[in-house]
């Protein structure tokens, strides 16, 4: 009876153990299943299941004619993964890599002996040629990996690319940076998608097995109002004029007077956007945009325009000119500093009087000067569609000194940017009316609805064809004379601008140098408006006035127009 | 009323009349009929003829059993090397769309107006500057105007008559080679 006693006891035990063993394999079993179910399905997934991101495709850039100005192209860059490179190998994947993609010896030298896990070698997104050779090496541990990559067209010298500055460029990440390229990120770039497959222990997709996926919505194409020509053509009068007259830098800004569309934006010196990596930034930056000047003389368009529009003076109303004038404290007085006479606001404008710009300010009023420069869109950003528009609205009419609207009447003391100030001019070019200035006539195939609205009335028809004769008259007899288009001289107005550029608030030596114009002058087909900035002119040590606009900008502007004349066939009007 | 709504009406009834006559009655019997599979008529068919045992049964199902997890796996291997090839094919298109793109940039840069020119150079062309230009005057064509009357021949009758002589006389000639 004790026997079975025991040996019960001893089954018992025995069971009670082996419960034990088994609940605590059970509750391991339980741990892993149940309570580290998810990270551990999570984990097994990512071992086969793989999820690709489908790039969508950025949209074309194109001209006015449709020719491409930036194309997509696959380039590769090279990784290694040190740990899978044999130490048997290193030197012949360094050689490999330094000749095949001239990367430098030492750092790849360095790499492969890191235990790093992935790197990718420099210099990274290099062409299809250079990928195949390295793919026929068959070198342990690399591995390479295509890329999307924005072309853009040649410029004018093999470091720079054409309309850069206006354009922008792409970075690595796909996001555009400056000017079109940047605007128009969400529309150019599109929506990616994905496909989520299944891969094999080779680590190959198995397509056929059960995978989602979602397709990419393609980026849109922008179709621009630029023409390729003649945005070359500007870049190339533009790079020779500045280099000519010694000048800091320049721009140029052509426009088409009824829509407001650019036709020709340059900037130098520029950069080459297929090698942004190696650009020094500060040339990102597009000059026509996004830096403000003060117009100078060019300014005298507009004060006179809202003045003979207001009925406060005619082309024919004679003033006297002593050469100066005394506003709120200020002498201020004309650039040659000389007695002129009675004279008619024809001959203000012809030879560029600060006096004559001040009187008819003061003849149509503070307000009524306020109101038109309003009205020419010299206030607030103009609204082009380019990245980092940048503007310095004056203050407001009420704050406004004497001395202020008086400077301001002649272009200084009032800061604007070249889109604003050629669309000012423009309004006279168009009969009037403000043409709203915008870059990108379409984006995939929705017209900008800027051309769809009505353009603003700004001055009647008959004060604009009243200006246009004036600005004619610059040309037939004033300072516009150097921009004489040959076979238009009788056709085609312009008006210099030479303002000096303060430094701490104190005016220098140096100037903004600039002319506008258009071109046939009844039935204008283009507005040019030309900047250069600090030009230092053969002999302007002893005399600055050497560097006035007529000088150094009114020979690009007639460069530029003399191109475009026979590149759009332009006539001149029969008189 | 017409024939759809007589027989809407008479089904209405007919269901009522039944589901109250079916309420009284007992519900017969549903004979089912047993039908039997291919495979297992198959199987009994030549288990008879064989003569096979239980055991032979059993491997008789394994064999089946075998045979369709081989055709199995020979269908996920078919799959399978599928997949690979459509992989390898889309690898292979995005080699050629790569091929494309760089194409298209290369005749994009042939007519950059960068490269015509620098083609032109090469060539020794050069644009040369007009020296002037024609200044016409605006055409008086009045394209409204109605077309109106033909003009008449004005040819006096006796120039008529000797021309008449001459033609018939020397043959016809053409006026603008024979000005010349």
């Amino acid at each position: 009876m004790e026997r079975v006693g025991s040996t019960r006891l001893r089954v018992l035990s025995m069971v009670l153990v082996a419960l034990c063993l088994a609940g605590l394999v059970w509750s391991r079993l339980a741990y892993w299943q149940v309570a580290r179910h998810g990270q551990l399905g999570m984990q097994a997934q990512a071992q086969y299941r793989e999820v690709v991101d489908l790039p969508a495709i950025r949209g074309a850039i194109f001209d006015r004619n449709l020719t491409q100005l930036v194309v997509n192209t696959t380039v590769y860059s090279a990784f290694v993964s040190p740990d899978q490179v044999p130490a048997a190998w290193r030197q012949r994947v360094t050689s490999a890599l330094v000749s095949v993609l001239g990367a430098d010896q030492t750092t790849v030298t360095t790499i492969l002996a890191s235990p790093a896990k992935f790197a990718y070698i420099s210099p990274r997104r290099f062409a299809k040629d250079k990928a195949d050779r390295l793919t026929a090496l068959k070198l342990p541990g690399v591995g390479l990996e295509p890329e999307t990559q924005r072309s853009y067209l040649p410029g004018t010298s093999s470091a720079t690319t054409l309309a850069s500055n206006l354009l922008g460029f792409v970075n690595y990440n796909g996001d555009g940076q400056y000017g079109l390229e940047a605007y128009y990120q969400k529309a150019l770039a599109g929506t990616p998608g994905y496909i989520s497959s299944y891969r094999d222990l080779a680590n190959r997709e198995i397509v056929l097995g059960s995978h989602t996926h979602q397709d990419p919505v393609n980026g849109s194409d922008l179709v621009l109002s630029l023409d390729a020509n003649i945005q070359y053509a500007a870049e190339q009068a533009l790079a020779d004029g500045v280099k000519k007259y010694n000048a800091e830098s320049g721009s140029v800004l052509i426009m088409d007077p009824t829509t407001g569309g650019i036709i020709a934006s340059a900037d130098y010196p520029s950069y080459n956007a297929n090698d942004f990596a190696h650009t020094d930034t500060a040339l990102f930056k597009d000059n026509v945009s996004s830096y403000v000047y003060e117009p100078g003389s060019v300014m005298k368009v507009a004060t006179l325009a809202g003045a003979i529009n207001s009925g406060a003076i005619t082309p024919g109303t004679v003033i006297n000119d002593p050469g100066y004038l005394n506003v709120g404290g200020y002498r201020i007085y004309d650039w040659d500093r000389k007695n002129h006479g009675n004279i008619t606001y024809t001959y203000v404008l012809q030879d560029s009087l600060n006096v004559g710009a001040m009187k008819a300010m003061q003849a149509e009023g503070h307000d009524a000067f306020y109101s038109y420069l309003q009205g020419f869109g010299l206030t607030k950003p103009s609204g082009i569609d380019v990245a980092g528009e940048t503007t310095v609205p004056p203050p407001p009419a009420a704050s406004m000194a004497d001395a202020q609207y008086a400077t301001a009447s002649f272009g200084q003391g009032i800061d604007v940017n070249m889109v604003q100030m050629l669309a000012a001019v423009n309004v006279i070019a168009n009969g009037g009316k403000y043409a709203p200035p915008h870059v990108v006539d379409r984006v995939g195939t929705a017209i900008n609805p800027l051309l769809l609205q009505p353009q603003r009335q700004v001055i009647s028809p008959s004060a604009a064809a009243q200006m246009t004769t004036m600005m004619e008259n610059v040309v037939q007899h004033g300072s516009g004379f150097t921009s004489r288009v040959k076979g238009f001289e009788l056709d085609q107005t312009g008006k210099t601008g030479t303002s000096q550029i303060p430094v701490n608030g104190q005016y220098t030596q140096d100037v903004w140098a600039s002319f506008v114009g258009f071109l046939p002058a009844q039935h204008p087909k283009f507005t040019m408006l030309v900047v250069v900035r600090k030009p230092h002119a053969a002999g302007s040590g002893s005399d600055w006035t050497l560097n006035d606009g007529y000088i150094t900008a009114g020979p690009i502007w007639q460069k530029i127009a003399q191109a475009m004349v026979v590149d759009w066939h332009i006539t001149p009007d029969p008189r | 009323m017409n024939e759809a709504q007589v027989l809407i009406s008479t089904r209405i009834l007919a269901r009522r009349r039944l589901s109250v006559a079916g309420a009284k009655l007992a519900p017969a019997p549903r004979r089912r009929r047993r039908t039997r599979g291919f495979v297992q008529v198959a199987s009994s068919t030549a288990a008879e003829r064989l003569h096979l045992s239980s055991f032979g049964h059993a491997y008789l199902g394994l064999g089946a059993v075998l045979i369709a997890v081989l055709f199995y796996l020979g269908l996920a291997a078919q799959i399978t090397q599928s997949s690979y090839d459509i992989a390898r094919l889309q690898d292979q298109q995005r080699q050629l769309l790569a091929e494309q793109d760089q194409l298209r940039y290369q005749e994009v840069t042939l007519h950059a107006p960068a490269q015509v020119q620098q083609q032109a150079a090469q060539s020794g062309m050069q644009r040369i500057v007009p020296s002037g230009y024609v200044s016409g005057q605006p055409v008086a064509i009045d394209l409204t105007a109605p077309v109106g009357a033909v003009a008449g021949d004005v040819t006096p009758l006796w120039a008529r008559a000797v021309a008449a002589v001459i033609n018939t006389v020397g043959g016809t000639r053409d006026v603008l080679a024979a000005s010349k």
